[in-house]
């Protein structure tokens, strides 16, 4: 389970657009920060802040060599996606469990009627 | 009723169910916009905050979500098989009146078949899913391809984990 602080910061970390294209490049592979950085117009440290937020949520997480920084996905916050099926599965499944609920409590009223 | 779709297994859900209530129940509360919004959504993701369906071959089938964090999202698309109390199907792949769709993250062609099982209802849903060719791949490197999807679908598990 996660718990509800790692959610928080998952979501405020997922909220930003320029974040979530920095978490689909990362999918294809590691990145420097200057190669993440390059698609956007935007100041570096102002860039490096967004890179700060994905690491403190733990969905990135980065390695220093000599001057250079890397950033890659870290897997254990995304292995609950890894099988798009069971993420599917799992929404109908409660989906269809409240739609059994919903038509017994349709059945009930129309007894009591 | 022949089958007319076949279900791969990597790619679609079949969820078989019964339901201690009379079919004429069941279809109706699928497919009245005043009853699916009661259960569409499971809570923790989000509620219904739209709907709109015209159930007839080619007929709107129109979802708003509001989710957990506020963001609306649209499901459209429309119907193509109605046979009451037996045979629903949508897609999202067509827009209403058949027309082609735009690019939806999740397109999902959904098939319920129901019948009367004693004084209840044995339904099957069927979703079927767009093959995406890598998907075998995506699930070895955990997070390739669609990574929009695998983001909403994260998004989706936490807010339920919450």
């Amino acid at each position: 389970m996660v718990q509800s602080a790692a959610a928080d910061d998952v979501f405020r970390a997922l909220a930003d657009p320029t974040r979530r294209r920095v978490l689909e490049r990362l999918s294809g592979g590691p990145a420097s920060v200057s190669e993440l950085a390059a698609p956007f117009d935007m100041q570096l440290p102002s860039f490096v802040q967004h890179l700060a937020v994905l690491e403190r949520s733990r969905l990135v997480k980065s390695k220093k060599r000599g001057r250079v920084r890397t950033y890659e996905i870290a897997p254990a916050r995304f292995r609950v996606v890894e099988d798009w099926l069971t993420a599917q599965r799992r929404l109908w499944e409660a989906r269809l469990g409240r739609f059994d609920e919903y038509v017994k409590q349709l059945k009930d009223k129309e007894a009591k009627a | 009723m022949n089958r007319s779709f076949a279900v791969d297994p990597r790619l679609d859900l079949v969820i078989e169910r019964f339901i201690d209530a009379p079919t004429r129940l069941v279809w109706e509360a699928l497919t009245k916009p005043e009853h699916l919004k009661e259960w569409y959504m499971p809570r923790p993701w989000g509620r219904v905050s739209r709907a709109e369906m015209d159930v007839r071959p080619g007929g709107i089938f129109s979802i708003d979500i509001t989710v957990a964090d506020g963001r609306e999202v649209p499901n459209l698309g429309c119907f193509l098989e109605v046979v009451p109390m037996q045979r629903l199907v949508w897609t999202s792949m067509l827009f209403p009146g058949y027309r082609p769709a735009v690019f939806d993250d999740i397109p999902i062609t959904a098939i319920v078949t129901m019948e009367a099982v004693g004084a209840g209802t044995r339904y099957v849903f069927t979703a079927l899913h767009r093959n995406e060719a890598d998907r075998e791949q995506n699930r070895s490197t955990g997070f390739q391809q669609g990574t929009e999807i695998a983001v909403d679908q994260f998004v989706e598990h936490v807010t339920a984990m919450r």
